[in-house]
């Protein structure tokens, strides 16, 4: 089948993509697209690197077909990041030393993200329960989560970002 | 990628018409939390694909203190809609959060041990599976009459798995799952049981295990040895000894064979205290 062009906003802007079938998003994203914040560690829906929101849902992107987000909102790591500075999650994250490596950082940003987004003051348990599908293999995960709570305490509910 | 098409059905009577056409060669999909990552990895290498997003199979529709739950819904709509909390706790219990937000009802009767986290309870609660052909119409079946071994199952070739129904819960219901972590872990095993009693003693039991075997299933001997009794710690003793002569346990890199066994006793034991309790 030839390929067909997929439609979906991207970081609030709309988007076109032209695909082969079956052509996942992740890779839409990194190698069509060129928004290669998105990082994929394993292609089969085990590290969470490749996470991405989608109407306001953390998914993987790498065994998410781009044909599935025909008309939705996906939000990407490029689209949280600000002009200029960075966004809260990145700027508690880069405080609380819970970026090594940073491969999962892209995965993990846009999971807290997303939490917070739908619960702007979570309990530790509940932020440990929403990055359980984002490994790290370097942080130990703890500055993670410290860094997901001092956003929270810190704000109103609104931690910024340009596309909400 | 030697996919060749990606089709994705508006309804039922599309999917199933598509179905009927291309047959066998097609390779039905519905999250795709477990056909995708075979499809990268170039295991599987399907020329047409079929899924089963759009075809108005995510519901979920609570009915009389039951729940229709559409083959293609996605678990984490199961967790916040279904209004039974088994199913709830279920979904809790499987993957992360965007595994949720992904994977379907329908696909986790499908997925091979040591998964099937959703399958279990859905056993324990004497849940029914309609499927459906665009030739033949629909049936339903018993969950339990479903799974026939290890990835094998009495869905015909032309037929979709349309829809699963879980009749309103009676009774006691408690699912434990046992991993090595506590959240987003592959079963060592997964027990979940449903107990009515009468005039203090089990008048129905369900004990569903799922990890310990080819396919989720009930322990009908521990069943068995459970019902009529009061519930008193021997009997429970002698349905999780039950349960953990009955199950066939196989050895992973999550547990051995030997492990999965003990703790199939362990944790029936624990479920049935603590719907005694
Ligand atoms: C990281 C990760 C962690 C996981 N953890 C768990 C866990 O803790 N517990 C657990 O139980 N599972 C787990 N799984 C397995 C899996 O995600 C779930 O079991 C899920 O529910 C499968 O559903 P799906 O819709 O994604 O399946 P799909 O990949 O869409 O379907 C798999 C196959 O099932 C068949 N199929 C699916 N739906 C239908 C239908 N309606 N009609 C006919 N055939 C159909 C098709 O042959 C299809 O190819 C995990 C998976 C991943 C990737
Ligand atoms: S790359 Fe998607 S989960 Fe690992
Ligand atoms: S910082 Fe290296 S994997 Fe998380």
């Amino acid at each position: 089948m030839a390929s067909k062009i997929v439609t979906f906003t991207l970081n609030g802007r709309e988007t076109e993509v032209m695909v082969k079938p079956l052509t996942t998003l992740a890779k839409a994203l990194r190698e069509k697209l060129g928004f290669t914040a998105t990082k994929c560690g394993c292609y089969e829906g085990n590290c969470g690197s490749c996470t991405v929101i989608v109407n306001g849902e953390p998914v993987l992107s790498c065994i998410l077909p781009v044909e599935e987000v025909e008309g939705q909102n996906v939000l990407t790591l490029e689209g949280i990041t600000p002009a200029e500075g960075l966004h809260p999650l990145q700027q508690a994250f880069h405080e609380n030393f819970a970026i090594q490596c940073g491969f999962c950082s892209p995965g993990m940003l846009m999971v807290s993200k997303a939490l917070l987004d739908k619960n702007p003051h979570p309990t530790q348990a509940e932020v440990a329960e929403a990055i359980s599908g984002n490994l790290c293999r370097c942080t130990g995960y703890d500055p993670i989560i410290a860094a997901v709570l001092q956003v929270a305490a810190g704000s109103n509910g609104n931690q910024g970002g340009s596309h909400e | 990628m030697t996919t060749q098409a990606y089709f994705r059905p508006r309804s039922l009577a599309e999917a199933l018409g598509l179905l009927d056409e291309h047959g066998p060669a097609m390779l039905v999909m519905a999250g795709g939390t477990l056909a995708m990552p075979l499809i990268n990895k170039g295991v599987s290498r399907p020329e047409k694909v079929m899924g089963l997003r759009q075809a108005g199979l995510d519901y979920v529709r609570p009915v009389d203190g039951g729940v229709y739950i559409g083959a293609a819904a996605p678990l984490s709509r199961v967790r916040a809609e279904s209004g039974v909390p088994l199913l709830a706790e279920a979904v809790k219990n499987v993957a992360g959060w965007a595994v949720q937000n992904i994977a379907t009802a329908g696909g986790n009767l499908f997925a091979p041990p040591p998964a099937g986290d959703l399958a279990v309870a859905l056993l324990a609660l004497d849940a029914q599976v309609k499927l459906a052909s665009l030739k033949r119409g629909e049936r339903l079946v018993p969950l339990a009459e479903f799974f026939t071994g290890f990835l094998t199952n009495c869905l015909d070739p032309d037929e979709l798995l349309v829809e699963i129904q879980v009749p309103k819960p009676a009774g006691k219901s408690v699912l434990l799952k046992y991993g090595r972590l506590y959240t987003n872990t592959p079963a060592i095993v997964s027990v979940a049981v449903r107990v009515v009693t009468e005039n203090g003693r089990a008048k129905d039991v369900r004990i569903a295990l799922s990890a310990v075997g080819p396919h989720p299933f009930r322990a009908r001997q521990a069943e068995a040895a459970l019902t009529g009794s009061s519930l008193d710690s021997s009997a429970i003793a002698a349905a999780a000894s039950a349960a953990a002569a009955e199950c066939e346990p196989h050895t992973d890199p999550i547990a051995s064979a030997e492990y999965r066994r003990r703790m199939t006793g362990v944790f029936v034991q624990r479920a049935l205290a603590q719907v005694a309790a």
